[in-house]
């Protein structure tokens, strides 16, 4: 065992861990239920080949524990071989039609196998059912949304502002998702509105007086990203030193001049 | 439901005999009277604390009392600056076994004693004042502030008994603040070994008790706490024991989710993350997050835990494991850019400290101890050295740079599993039990020294050094109000902007534009009342017959 274990210990207790269960597995050899737990030890270690040759070998020895489906829909997952992936997660949902992380799971499958319908009415029921949503599932949510109809973004502004009503109205991922929207779909007021929502919000806002001023300059108003340069500028200015020494900050003030001058070029 | 027809079962309580309320007709009420201990005094003895109390999310003006009973009952909270006089009262009465009361509208930095219990009475007190909150300090305050820091404790057997005992104590025979433990910062990883709701109580309640009665605790997910907790749906032991801020409630900016969070204390901005269920990725929500919280925050010092290991070779490698390699990757070169000056992680079973370091997102081989400014990857003439001020000397963390910081591998509060503790970054690696402290105190010449020690099982202090950031560093304008660019005067109780105009100039115009950019005054004087401006920023646009430039103040 000492000598089994000690190359092992660069890989973490994980490995170990594996290699007990190996042990478990010859001493009781028929025992589905060792192949499964293996299974889920070699797909924490990503070993995914692996782990989906348990995940088999413990099915084909009679285990039809619905959790096995998930697994197996789980690995096929993240080896990218989606309809299998398909196939067995539809297999749990058969056993429980209700469970939201399967639901999700599928939706995943859908999206990836581009039946984006499909994939966006399932991840609907999940966002709409599930008890505690994550900034990261509405998001993924607007992604769906949009891979079915690019030019959706009522919709996905909607589940944005879902989202912001859920988790909170100042939810930072969310709230930079919707200035994004907000750009893409051409709402110029309303992307503006959304720069001047962080510039009131932040305690340090110069770097959203800069990306305003892009924004600006982009959308064919000179004289207000000039403005908003100098509020740039001067929140700048008005930073802790050790604040104005920090790498972001130096980009900064070096983005603000080439903007500035970009500027005062287009005006003569 | 519950909570009405409770209500009314108390008003009329107080009117008619206990068994004359059991037969209004009422939903739900029978459920609750048998129960309500308010006309049965001895049911009130039956109800007993089996958790708790436990303290969450403190701000300087609030704070989460949670708990649980055997028994279903209400919630209450007694408080006050007084022991002997918990004058003020914080209620529910939802009947339930988990009780969260939040106290608001405390005052900063002040020590408010309480007791818990429901409607009949106290259930659980402590009558020499062992129970007790104290305030988090405004944001910015500079004051003595420390942390006890516990990574993979959760073990629930002696080992993780005689670590806590070490460090109670060292606190107990602290010189200075003796006694006083501002947060415990739980690493991950709290209970053993899928971080179940009993293994919690085994782990954590049971183990931490009295300090957790005093003291907030704040945590991130481990590996072994996600097995059980579901950060896609935040449901699970994990989070149904933990309250954290989600909107900022403490600080920072909001995340919208309790698997990463961030909160200030007195000057130091706490950033926390879930390097284990959430995406690591550059761009996603979570580094997205990041970027936004630690580029908005104006405190002097910047701490950041997360269970996976940046570096480590103890029972885990940072060469080899994913989630260590991503951390590293993804998320240090940011986080060092803006400036965190101290990194704690937990997952490898034993303690490893790094040099002063910046820039060193390669394998331990790629280590260079030299200097960044010679390419290597430690900051400061000391900054290859062991950081204690009686040996090489603190690490210095100049206001000329960002660069520096330290990060430590501390897993082995609850047990230790060695590994080949030769990671080159770091300056010292041990296989052995213990926590850290955190102080961050005066360095007597204006700054602050951050100080952390590791406080082995047998009360040893095997470990130290400190980061100093000397008073130019901190001394900071605070207070932006009144600046003003050098082309105008302003008297603030007067309320006049006078522009300090070129002689051979004329002036034309000026326009005052306000924080959003929007033209809100327009004038063609010199001098200008700004009276009925809103407090706050202006770029002032100054047009001449020469030439147009710009002005800037901030209105008080
Ligand atoms: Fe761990």
């Amino acid at each position: 065992m000492l000598s089994l274990s000690m190359p092992l210990l660069a890989h973490g207790d994980l490995s170990m861990r594996i290699a007990e269960k190996t042990i478990a597995i010859s001493e009781d050899p028929d025992n589905s239920e060792l192949y499964y737990e293996r299974g889920l030890l070699y797909q924490q270690h990503m070993e995914y080949d692996n782990a989906l040759e348990d995940y088999l070998k413990s099915q084909s020895m009679g285990n039809s524990n619905k959790a096995l489906y998930y697994q197996i829909a789980e690995v096929h997952f993240l080896t990218k071989a989606y309809q299998e992936a398909l196939q067995s997660i539809n297999s749990y949902l058969e056993l429980d039609s209700m469970d939201l992380s399967a639901k999700k799971l599928q939706a995943q499958i859908h999206f990836n196998l581009k039946s984006y319908k499909k994939s966006l009415e399932g991840y609907r029921t999940v966002i709409l059912n599930m008890k505690d949503i994550r900034p990261e599932d509405v998001l993924e949510y607007c992604n769906i949304i949009l891979a079915e109809n690019n030019k959706n973004y009522k919709a996905a502004l909607k589940a944005i502002e879902y989202g912001l009503d859920q988790l909170g109205p100042h939810t930072i991922s969310l709230q930079l998702k919707k200035l994004d929207y907000l750009k893409d779909a051409g709402l110029t007021e309303k992307a503006l509105e959304q720069y001047n929502y962080f510039i009131l919000e932040y305690s340090r806002n110069e770097f959203w007086y800069f990306k305003k001023a892009k924004y600006l300059v982009e959308i064919h108003k000179p004289h207000e990203a000039f403005i908003s340069l100098k509020m740039a500028t001067v929140a700048v200015e008005q930073l802790d030193t050790k604040f104005k020494n920090m790498g972001p900050v130096i980009e900064l003030k070096e983005q603000i001049k080439s903007l500035e001058s970009s500027l005062n070029n287009q005006k003569s | 439901m519950i909570k009405k027809s409770t209500f009314l079962l108390v008003a009329l309580s107080s009117v008619f005999s206990f068994s004359q309320t059991s037969h209004v007709d009422l939903p739900n009420v029978s459920d609750v009277a048998v129960t309500m201990p308010v006309s049965h005094p001895q049911h009130s003895t039956s109800v007993t604390v089996v958790r708790g109390p436990y303290l969450q999310s403190g701000t300087p003006t609030s704070v989460v009392v949670k708990w649980r009973t055997d028994i279903a009952t209400e919630s209450v909270v007694h408080y006050g600056k007084s022991l002997k006089s918990l004058s003020k009262k914080a209620s529910s009465n939802n009947v339930t076994t988990e009780h969260e009361v939040a106290l608001s509208g405390l005052s900063p930095n002040t020590k408010y004693y309480f007791n818990i219990g429901n409607k009949a009475g106290v259930l659980s007190e402590s009558v020499s004042g062992e129970m007790y909150i104290i305030t988090a300090p405004k944001a910015g305050t500079k004051q003595f502030v420390r942390a006890w820091i516990l990574g993979d404790a959760g073990t629930a057997n002696n080992n993780q008994r005689n670590v806590r005992d070490a460090y109670y104590d060292y606190v107990d025979a602290a010189p200075k603040n003796s006694g006083k433990t501002d947060m415990m910062l739980f690493l991950g990883d709290n209970a053993y070994g899928s971080g179940t709701d009993e293994q919690y109580q085994n782990a954590l309640f049971d183990i931490y008790d009295d300090m957790l009665k005093k003291s907030v605790a704040w945590s991130c997910l481990g590996n072994h706490d996600g097995k059980s907790a579901d950060s896609a749906t935040q449901s699970g032991p994990y989070y149904d024991i933990f309250t954290f801020p989600t909107a900022a409630q403490a600080g920072g900016i909001a995340s919208g989710t309790e698997a990463y969070y961030s909160f200030d204390y007195a000057n130091i901005h706490f950033i926390i993350l879930d390097s284990h269920h959430t995406s690591r990725e550059v761009g996603g929500a979570m580094y997205n997050w990041t970027k936004a919280d630690i580029q908005n925050t104006k405190q002097d010092w910047i701490v950041t835990l997360f269970h996976h290991p940046v570096y480590t070779k103890g029972s885990h490698d940072s060469d080899t494991e994913d989630r260590l390699i991503e951390m590293r990757q993804n998320f240090m070169p940011m986080m060092e850019a803006n400036g965190v000056d101290l990194i704690l992680n937990g997952h490898s079973h034993s303690y490893e400290r790094s040099y002063f370091l910046n820039g060193h997102y390669g394998f331990a081989n790629t280590f260079n101890p030299d200097d960044i400014s010679k390419g290597g990857h430690t900051v400061g003439s000391n900054g290859y050295g062991d950081g204690k001020v009686d040996s090489n000397g603190a690490y210095q963390k100049a206001n000329t740079a960002a660069e520096g910081a330290v990060y430590i591998t501390t897993g082995s509060a609850g047990k230790i599993s060695g590994g080949d503790l030769n990671h080159q970054a770091m300056s010292v690696s041990l296989n052995q039990l213990g926590s850290c402290v955190m102080e961050v105190e005066d360095d007597g010449r204006g700054g602050q020294n951050l100080t952390v020690k590791f406080i082995r099982d047998n009360d040893g202090i095997d470990d130290y050094f400190t980061i100093n950031k000397s008073a130019w560093v901190l001394n900071t304008d605070r207070n932006a109000s009144g600046q003003k660019s050098a082309g105008l005067l302003y008297d603030a109780d007067k309320d006049l902007v006078r522009l300090d105009v070129d002689k051979n100039d004329k002036l034309k115009k000026v326009k005052f534009y306000n924080n959003i950019g929007k033209l809100v005054k327009k004038s063609r004087r010199k001098t200008i009342n700004v009276g009925k401006l809103p407090k706050g920023l202006y770029v002032i646009e100054v047009i001449t017959n020469q030439k147009a430039y710009t002005e800037s103040i901030t209105i008080e």
